[in-house]
């Protein structure tokens, strides 16, 4: 039977509490928030599959050792957890080498980073795609303060978020879990189908989205 | 009174000039030399200070000091180095001032620190170029380094000395990176590493050479840039020259004579029974193909000994045939009968293979693809179209042309299809980007012709001038040629002679007019046939055959005067110069 909804009637669907939590649920999990997951599974009684406990707090290391700057760890730990994960995912494996390459430059271990750099990383560099992110991390050497070039950005938080983000994604997608979380999802859902709506009816019949104003609520 | 003895030092020698023998005259002020040589270096001033308005030569634009410096570099430049020096000394002109002697020998010697310091002493004006020139000098420094395996002064020299150039960052990032990988960035020959740098280090001279101002660094080879620069404007100035052989001397300036030019009727063609309306070479010179209001087409050999013989005539065509033109390969030929159909022939077996039509309408002109694969026409509805070998259709334009496409032809790049599209328009279409150039003229356009390299147009006009057009970019005229007559027939032009130096064309009057093409000078006239000439062909191959196309039935071939031919022989083997006008020194 068709029903005649109309998107701006949205508030009229219903949802249900035990989905909103296992949304929230499975954000938390994807975070590795082990100990704010616990605490929502005892006030909701949302289930958490618990022989992921021990996957959760690897990886719990894992994404803090690239944010501490420990990417050689962080490195070590995925290949104990995932042995041939690194190996089948080439361009992670490379920027978390290239990482501790930059951890050396910034700790001013010349020497050590020009000996990295020979040995791990200048194998990668017979591989074109991988040829200028090398280059680029080399010209950090020809500055006395690498804050100062114009490669800082590889020295950035921001960066090595990016890094672990993908790190975590992947590892998820090895031990066959979803690598994007059913929040983002939505998110992106909602995005992409109000842009569509306002460019259909026009910008007064729908305006565009913006998470933060529905956020105020 | 005389010259001041030569056991002082040269530094500081004043000389003066009296009366030199070989009467540098005109007006060269005599001034001795500044005595203080060695003060004067050491401010590090430019190297024009010395006796700056001395002149030499009859016009007094020559600087003395210049010309004995430019000499000076030649001399080294050849390996004269004793001379050289002796020519310094005796000259009391200096090649380079001390500073910049210390310089270059410290980069020959790789001192690369020192030679930085003694750069900013030179005391140059432009900061710009002194800043790439101390990025080269340490960039050799940062690389001979890392060829010695002295990683960190290496690093060092990019970060505190390199760095802070602030030039060439993207080059400072390839540095970086050559750290790691030092084969990547130096060759990948194995001989030893102090030959190399010697390699290395004459670049280096050369690339400052290039990057600081002539005056300080004088430019190698300068003095046979001028002379090369002379030759070259004697040549194109002759107006006659049409010889392979560049005998240029510099002995005396160059001029071909006439005699160059092909201005005898070396043999007549009268296999033709009608007027004979169009001729070409064939591209690799070896044919020449004939098309007659007789109906039928010839296609001629070009003997060995220059003896042209018939080879096929080319019968088919039911009406007069106005044009015959070879395919890029030469193996094949197209006529056009007038207002009839489009033939194509094979030239080794003189039959045709291939007729082109179109019910309803002919064709009034032809012309190949550059691939050879097509062939192209001009039709009487005042369309164009296009076929491939087989006869199929491939195109066919109905443009907004308002008269018969009397002549048409696609450049050899394939990129542009010349076609006149109206009376005194000729559309320059682009077919990749399908856009249209036009050139607009001030009269009836009756043929056309392009040049080998398809820059340019000659564009026969009914007003009796011959213009001809540059098309590479927006058509402007370049040169314009009468004398010739034209009234009612269409005659038609063309290129020819070394580098395509020369027009010709026929004439109404009978006779074969021949131009220089930059200058637009008529050099000479050439009667001899009986009725309007209506089409020239220059060979390709031999600059000195040329063939005419009469009203009365027959083709002439013009060469060089007989006399000339034996001449040409001994001039191939001994070093005289027919037809060289000799100059006196300095006119």
């Amino acid at each position: 039977m068709y029903t005649d909804m109309d998107p701006r009637q949205f508030e009229h669907s219903v949802v249900d509490d035990n989905d909103i939590h296992s949304i929230v649920m499975s954000y938390l999990l994807h975070n590795c928030f082990n100990e704010t997951a616990d605490s929502l599974a005892s006030c909701t009684g949302v289930k958490q599959p618990s022989d992921d406990r021990d996957n959760i707090q690897r990886r719990k290391q894992i994404i803090h050792f690239v944010m501490e700057m420990k990417a050689l760890k962080a490195v070590e730990l995925t290949e104990q957890l995932a042995k041939d994960l690194l190996e089948k995912n080439k361009d992670l494996h490379f920027d978390l080498l290239r990482l501790h390459f930059v951890e050396l430059v910034c700790a001013r271990k010349c020497n050590e980073a020009i000996e990295f750099a020979k040995t791990i990383l200048a194998p990668f560099g017979t591989v074109h795609k991988y040829v200028e992110k090398l280059e680029d991390a080399m010209a950090l050497l020809a500055y006395d303060d690498p804050e100062k070039s114009p490669l800082f950005h590889l020295l950035s938080s921001e960066y090595r978020q990016q890094v672990a983000d993908n790190l975590n994604r992947t590892i998820l997608e090895h031990t066959n879990q979803p690598s994007y979380t059913p929040m983002e999802r939505i998110i992106q859902h909602v995005t992409v189908v109000r842009q569509y709506l306002t460019e259909e009816n026009g910008k007064d019949a729908f305006p565009p989205f913006s998470l933060k104003d529905s956020l105020k609520g | 009174m005389g010259v001041v003895e030569d056991t002082e030092p040269p530094l500081k020698r004043a000389k003066r000039l009296v009366d030199e023998p070989n009467g540098f005259s005109g007006n060269s002020s005599v001034r001795p030399c500044s005595v203080n040589n060695s003060l004067g270096d050491l401010m590090a001033r430019p190297l024009t200070s010395q006796g700056d308005d001395q002149t030499i030569g009859s016009k007094g634009v020559i600087k003395k000091s210049e010309f004995v410096r430019i000499i000076t570099r030649a001399l080294y430049s050849l390996g004269y180095d004793k001379t050289g020096a002796m020519l310094e000394e005796e000259s009391g002109i200096s090649l380079h001032n001390s500073i910049i002697k210390a310089f270059l020998q410290q980069v020959k010697d790789g001192k690369w620190d020192e030679s930085v310091k003694t750069l900013h002493r030179i005391g140059l004006s432009d900061e710009k170029a002194v800043k790439s020139a101390s990025f080269l000098l340490l960039e050799q420094k940062f690389l001979e380094l890392l060829k010695f395996e002295k990683i960190l002064d290496a690093l060092g020299t990019l970060r505190n000395e390199m760095v802070p150039l602030r030039i060439n960052t993207k080059r400072v990032h390839e540095l970086a990176s050559s750290l790691i990988s030092p084969s990547s960035l130096i060759s990948h020959t194995t001989s030893d590493p102090g030959k190399e740098s010697v390699n290395s280090r004459s670049k280096i001279l050369e690339e400052l050479q290039n990057l600081l101002p002539a005056s300080v660094i004088i430019p190698e080879k300068r003095l046979e840039c001028l002379v090369e620069n002379s030759l070259h404007i004697q040549r194109d100035s002759c107006v006659f020259h049409n010889t392979l052989d560049s005998d240029l001397s510099l002995y005396t300036d160059h001029q071909c004579g006439k005699h160059q030019i092909p201005s005898q009727t070396v043999q007549i063609l009268a296999s033709h029974t009608d007027e004979v309306w169009f001729l070409q070479f064939s591209h690799n010179g070896k044919y020449l193909a004939s098309s007659s209001k007789d109906q039928t087409a010839i296609i001629w050999e070009i003997n060995a000994d220059g003896k042209i013989s018939l080879k096929h005539t080319l019968v088919g065509h039911q009406k007069p045939v106005i044009a015959i033109l070879w395919s890029p390969d030469d193996r094949q030929v197209l006529t056009c009968g007038a207002e009839e159909v489009i033939r194509r022939w094979d030239v080794d077996s003189g039959d045709c293979v291939q007729m082109y039509e179109k019910g309803g309408i002919s064709p009034i002109s032809c012309g190949w693809y550059p691939d050879g694969q097509g062939i192209i026409a001009g039709m009487t509805d005042r369309s164009i179209c296009m076929w491939d070998l087989d006869g199929r259709e491939i195109e066919c334009w109905k443009g907004q042309r308002t008269q018969k496409v009397s002549d048409i032809a696609m450049t050899d790049d394939g990129k542009w299809l010349v076609s006149v599209c109206k009376d005194s328009v000729i559309s320059l279409f682009d077919r990749e980007a399908t856009v249209e150039r036009l050139i607009e003229e001030e009269d009836m356009i009756t043929s056309f012709s392009l040049s080998n390299d398809n820059k340019y147009l000659l564009v026969n006009l009914l007003n009796q001038e011959i213009r001809l057009w540059n098309i590479e970019g927006d058509p402007k005229i370049v040169s314009r040629y009468k004398g010739h007559r034209r009234s009612r027939f269409i005659i038609r032009s063309c290129f020819g002679g070394y580098k395509q130096a020369f027009i010709a064309s026929g004439s109404e009057d009978s006779q074969v007019y021949i131009w220089h093409r930059s200058t637009g000078k008529l050099i000479i006239e050439l009667p001899g046939h009986a009725g309007a000439v209506n089409c020239v062909s220059w060979s390709p191959t031999n600059l000195h055959m040329l063939a005419s196309a009469s009203d009365d039935g027959t083709i002439r071939i013009w060469g060089l005067e007989r006399i000339n031919q034996q001449n040409q022989k001994k001039q191939v083997q001994g070093s005289s110069s027919n037809g060289v006008i000799h100059r006196c020194n300095g006119n």
